[in-house]
């Protein structure tokens, strides 16, 4: 698998209508663990968790359109997708006017990060899906994924670690000051400079890095997820998308200065005045001029 | 022995002072120093945070000097902060990043230096309230008033030019924000934004030596001058205090300057001191290397300045798009909230004393303060004003508080448009009913007695409360006692046999007027005090 | 009047000599107009319990400054206070030294203040205030005074005098302020080096350049997904630092029915500016000037981060929600021969924040 964007490379434009109204509305999969690391694990860990779910899964895969198209991690993901996804992306993710868009085309790498943040299956429909628990397993997102992948293709996200690929200390610091150079002119607008995320017109917002794991990162720049823009891996090479996921683990880290505040900026250290430095100052004065 | 002069350490002081004395005569003015009387009140002290934080920030202040060169000249940073090793950057923030990573404590001394800013104009505005809601600006201290309110403004550019010195991406926000208000201005606009820019936005590197030499000269000098008068004048006219036994118009009850009085400030200076230095290390304030250096084409989500300037963020957002556009000039939508309404704030903060006494045509001395319950029509005002202040500083935040409370941001625009409308009457309304209904408690008190929460029944089976009341009864058996314009008992343990529930710490210093006593007694009291 | 009030007997004091020394004090503050009416040592007796037990809380309080100032001077020297992102230890630097200077100062205050409260004898002071005007004396003879000084100077006899000074002196003043203003007065119409027109109504943009990224490199159509965006600075030396402040563009590409609803509502200076479906606005608000670049992909909105004006990029960036009262200016795109974006012209409004000289 790499990481190129198929039918994105050279055409301007995507095909007409797969991949639009993207944002709101993807499909299937989950992924608990931060550190499943080598593409050895993941195939191990797929190849076990398909053969015990084929013992348990519904006979729903047998009725595909043409299920010997398709791997048998797509046949676990069409058994997932068809009990789980159907009702607002339709029987063969073609999509149900008012409810949920076509997943035709919108790749793998789409599927992940709606999935694994638990934004998809959405609880209702609201200005924008929400994080939260994921509802599938890795295992079970990956085969969703996998089986949206081979519906209609689109971007995946490139397996291994979204690590800077090494080098000498000075060189992996410098990779990190391009990522925050990067970082800074085109996710901070949204996501703040430190990261904490910000409010978007009518209830939508940008979220919080804090959460977000590499390969989410990594996937919300390759597919533009609800209102986010696509970076496309012509815009922001692969490369340079690794560079910013390194400076947001700088983001991330431990700070010199003391609690952070949420790292909200003057609106924290604002209330942090009057709530913490006035109050108790005030408090000192009623001790002060208390009578004895 | 009598040939060798032996310094004799145990005469050293009198010496000195003998020595000071032959020189300036000053036994009969220092006596009159030391033995100058203060009123205590913890209301008092809160001018003082102020002053003190403004001490810690000229100690801070020259030490981030020693290290911060303000040139807006290019270099690529190569300190140790890695993250934005290699990066171009100006001269002004690599220092600002050289202070925080590469000089021994220079961060703590930074974010004290800004918390210490923080707390200085929070300070001033928690005095301001203080002196407004008790009425402590009347005749004579109308000038000190004037003071007061200049120190805020003051106050808020030296802010606003230390904010603007390290030239990180919020900095350089905030002074892009500037430029784009100073245009605003009509016919002048264009020529201020460049003449103090030297061109077009950001210029060639003469705005930041500018402010800088304003920020570190010509305003702490302003301050420093202003706080001496502000000062000056508190001694001069004497300080105001509360009513109460023995209290008059014409004199000042509390405690000699010294040693008490002295004392008393020297441990409350050192324990501000000591906040700010707790908040300083403990607490992240501006981290700057999180920023970025500013670039004209980057900004980042949740864009605010410092509190003290929320206030004309919130106005700048809270505006309607109106523009007036005739006969070739434009006069932008920004002018009306960032140039008119300061200056009608402040003009009308400023000349609130001589309003209010031509209101009510008063010409009279007043060192007495009021009880903001008994000026319902002022405290209704402030609470006015500080109604209007709070929802333009709260919409100065409203995207942060939209993103954290999962609000719609277009939600609190619309909110903090009509709430600007609707909520200063509110408050005045508010203020105005619970000062008439706590004056009433007052008066119903004094004349009926305090409540005592026992029930008695009497023998035609209806059911009354006791009231204790708070003075014995005269030769008509009435107990009912004049309002003295200070806190009256509503516990009965405060008149009754009880100790105080509570010792000390909520307490006024002073203990309320004893109304026990014969109303004859109290007249002796006062005519005592004023001799 | 008395001199003290309290239950203790006459001052409280213990000795006769101390009674006498406080005579003193009382006369001399009574000098000063200043009326000591209470006056109570809080322990009369030495040596109470009460009284040593205090004065071992103050002590306890100066010792554990000291304790506290010395564990910041260690702080301040030994800790690893050199940057290492990685390490608690460094990170911890500045959260100890507040902690340890914070905590001795705190202490050292509660030390003073329970010396100052509770070891110091209590008293009430009242002192006289002298409000008001100066004595009918003083006034008169200060204003025949005044008065005088102006006889002696016969202004009144000389007006000529008067009238000279005031028009030799008000020149003088006016070429005191002259170099202080004069000197940082600078038009903003005169066109900078090289540059034609009003800087406020140019940019760097201008035919044939190219819009490249941050770090110089031009762009091609296929650079930019669909939904995505990019901000794009004019290809001239130093294009993308802050020297060219007005020239920072959002390039954007939108969705193919998205851009034909843009080509609808194309109006006036905008016709013509698009290339396929992409479209360039300026990046810099039309309200303050902060880069207006938070764009919602499916909604086709911008938003500006500092006051929150909304601009719909569907219809020439019309301002929708928000203090901002123009559209943000679109700059003409086109492809060179090389398949690489360049201007077509220079924005043909002013971009930025309004000023009164804009039409």
């Amino acid at each position: 698998m790499t990481s190129d964007n198929p039918g994105r490379g050279a055409a301007a434009t995507p095909p007409a209508g797969a991949a639009r109204r993207r944002a709101g509305a993807t499909a299937a999969g989950g992924r608990l663990r931060r550190r499943v690391g080598t593409v050895l694990r993941i195939a191990a860990a797929l190849a076990l968790a398909g053969g015990v779910y084929a013992g348990f899964a519904p006979g729903s895969a047998t009725a595909a359109k043409d299920p010997a198209s398709l791997s048998p991690a797509g046949q676990e993901g069409k058994a997932l997708f068809d009990t789980n996804c159907t009702s607002c992306h339709g029987p063969d993710a073609q999509g149900v006017a008012g409810k949920g868009p076509s997943l035709v085309g919108v790749g793998a790498a789409s599927v992940e990060f709606q999935v694994s943040s638990g934004r998809m299956p959405m609880a209702r429909q609201e200005a924008q899906a929400l994080r939260k628990r994921p509802v599938f397993t890795y295992d079970q997102t990956r085969q969703l994924a996998q089986y949206v992948q081979e519906l209609g293709g689109g971007p995946q996200i490139p397996e291994g670690s979204m690590k800077l690929p090494g080098g000498t200390p000075e060189e992996q610091a410098a990779a990190v000051a391009r990522g925050g150079t990067l970082f800074r002119i085109n996710c901070a607008s949204c996501h703040a400079n430190a990261g904490g995320g910000g409010a978007l017109s009518s209830g939508k917002f940008a979220p919080d890095l804090e959460p977000a794991n590499d390969r989410q990162i990594y996937a919300a720049m390759l597919t533009g997820p609800q209102n986010m823009p696509v970076f496309g891996d012509n815009q922001l090479t692969p490369e340079q998308k690794r560079e910013i996921i390194a400076y947001v683990h700088t983001l991330k880290a431990q700070e010199p200065g003391g609690w952070g505040l949420g790292k909200l900026g003057p609106v924290t250290e604002g209330m942090a005045i009057f709530l913490l430095g006035m109050t108790a100052l005030i408090f000192t004065t009623l001790w002060i001029a208390g009578k004895s | 022995m009598k040939k060798r002069a032996r310094i004799d350490v145990k005469a050293l002081p009198g010496t000195a002072a003998n020595a000071a004395d032959e020189r300036l005569q000053v036994a009969r003015p220092l006596r009159a120093v030391f033995n100058k009387v203060f009123p205590d009140h913890w209301s008092f002290l809160l001018g003082e945070i102020a002053l003190f934080s403004f001490i810690v920030l000229l100690l801070t202040g020259v030490f981030l000097t020693l290290y911060f060169d303000p040139s807006m000249s290019h270099v690529t940073y190569n300190g140790s902060y890695l993250p934005l090793r290699g990066v171009h950057m100006t001269r002004a923030y690599e220092t600002t990043l050289h202070i925080s990573f590469d000089v021994r404590g220079g961060l703590i001394m930074r974010q004290m230096h800004h918390w210490a800013a923080l707390l200085f104009m929070a300070s001033i505005v928690i005095h301001m309230f203080r002196i407004f809601f008790t009425g402590a600006f009347r005749k004579p201290r109308e000038l000190n008033w004037v003071i007061g309110v200049t120190l805020f403004i003051v106050g808020f550019l030296a802010g606003f030019t230390g904010y603007s010195l390290p030239d990180d991406g919020l900095s350089g926000t905030g002074l892009r924000i500037a430029h784009a208000i100073m245009l605003s201005i009509p016919v002048i606009g264009s020529w201020t934004a460049n003449s103090l820019f030297s061109g077009e936005f950001p210029g060639p590197g003469a705005i930041l030596p500018r402010a800088y030499i304003a920020h570190v000269l010509l305003i702490p000098g302003i301050l420093l001058a202003l706080i001496s008068v502000h000062l000056g004048l508190v001694f001069k006219q004497k300080h105001t205090q509360w009513p109460g036994p023995g209290r008059t118009n014409t004199n000042v009850v509390g405690e000699r300057m010294f040693p008490r009085y002295v004392i008393k400030q020297g441990g409350f200076f050192a324990i501000v001191f000591g906040v700010i230095a707790l908040m300083g290390g403990l607490l992240t304030i501006n981290p700057i290397w999180l920023f970025g250096p500013y670039e004209a084409a980057a900004v980042s989500a949740a864009s605010q300045p410092d509190w003290y300037v929320m206030f004309l963020d919130g106005s700048t957002r809270l505006m309607p798009p109106w523009e007036i556009r005739a006969f070739g000039h434009t006069l932008p939508p920004l002018f009306w909230p960032t140039v008119v309404l300061p200056g009608v704030m402040f003009t009308l903060a400023m000349a609130y004393p001589f309003i209010e006494a031509r209101r009510n045509r008063d010409t009279a001395i007043h060192n007495l303060l009021q009880r903001p319950r008994d000026v319902p029509e002022r405290t209704a005002l402030g609470a006015m004003a500080v109604a209007f202040y709070l929802v333009l500083t709260i919409s100065g935040g409203n995207d942060p508080l939209a993103e954290n409370f999962d609000i719609s941001l277009n939600a609190m625009t619309w909110a903090g448009r009509i709430g600007l409308l609707i909520v200063p009457p509110i408050a005045y309304w508010a203020a105005y009913r619970i000062c008439l209904g706590l004056q009433q408690h007052d008066r119903e008190v004094l004349a009926h007695g305090v409540e005592t929460g026992i029930i008695r029944r009497l023998p035609n089976g209806q059911f009354v409360e006791v009231h204790q009341p708070l003075a014995a009864p005269d030769a008509h058996g009435h107990t009912e006692l004049e309002y003295t314009g200070w806190v009256v008992p509503k516990k009965m343990n405060r008149v009754g046999a009880l100790a105080p529930a509570i010792k000390g710490f909520f307490y006024p210093v002073e203990e309320p007027a004893p109304p026990a006593l014969p109303q004859a007694e109290r007249r002796e009291l006062e005519s005592s005090g004023t001799r | 009047m008395t001199v003290v009030d309290n239950p203790h007997g006459s001052p409280g004091l213990a000795t006769a000599e101390e009674r006498s020394r406080f005579e003193t004090i009382v006369a001399g503050a009574r000098e000063d107009g200043v009326e000591i009416v209470h006056y109570e040592p809080p322990f009369p007796a030495p040596g109470t319990r009460g009284e040593r037990r205090l004065q071992r809380i103050v002590a306890g309080c100066f010792l554990t400054t000291g304790g506290l100032a010395t564990a910041f001077l260690v702080t301040y020297i030994w800790w690893p206070w050199e940057y290492d992102r990685d390490s608690l230890l460094h990170n911890m630097y500045t959260p100890v030294l507040g902690l340890t200077l914070g905590l001795a100062l705190v202490a050292t205050g509660f030390g003073i203040m329970i010396w100052g409260k509770k070891l110091i004898p209590h008293e009430v002071s009242i002192q006289e205030r002298h409000d008001g005007p100066s004595s009918d004396h003083d006034r008169s003879m200060a204003t025949s005074t005044l008065l005088y000084m102006g006889d002696e100077m016969g202004l009144k006899r000389r007006p000529l005098l008067g009238l000279s000074l005031l028009a030799g002196v008000a020149p003088v003043g006016l070429a005191a302020a002259a170099p202080l203003i004069g000197g940082l007065i600078k038009d903003p119409h005169k066109p900078v080096e090289g540059g034609t027109g009003s800087p406020l109504m140019t940019t760097a943009w201008g035919p044939g350049i190219r819009l490249t990224r941050e770090d110089g490199t031009p762009i091609r159509p296929e650079d930019i997904s669909t939904g995505g965006q990019l901000t794009v600075f004019p290809g001239v030396p130093e294009g993308h630092t802050n020297v060219h402040a007005d020239s920072p563009t959002l390039l954007i590409h939108l969705r193919g029915q998205d851009m034909a609803e843009l080509r609808d509502n194309l109006t006036g200076t905008n016709v013509g500016a698009t290339w396929g479906d992409f479209v360039a606005y300026s990046k810099i608000c039309t309200h303050a000037g902060c880069p207006a670049s938070l764009f919602e992909q499916q909604t086709n909105r911008l938003l500006c981060p500092c006051h929150q004006s909304q601009f719909l990029v569907t219809d020439n960036a019309k301002p929708v929600f928000g203090p901002a009262t123009r559209r943000l200016p679109m700059l003409h795109i086109s492809v060179d021969d090389e398949g690489y974006f360049v201007a077509t012209s220079d924005y043909k409004v002013a971009i930025g924040p309004g000023f009164w000289e804009r039409p």
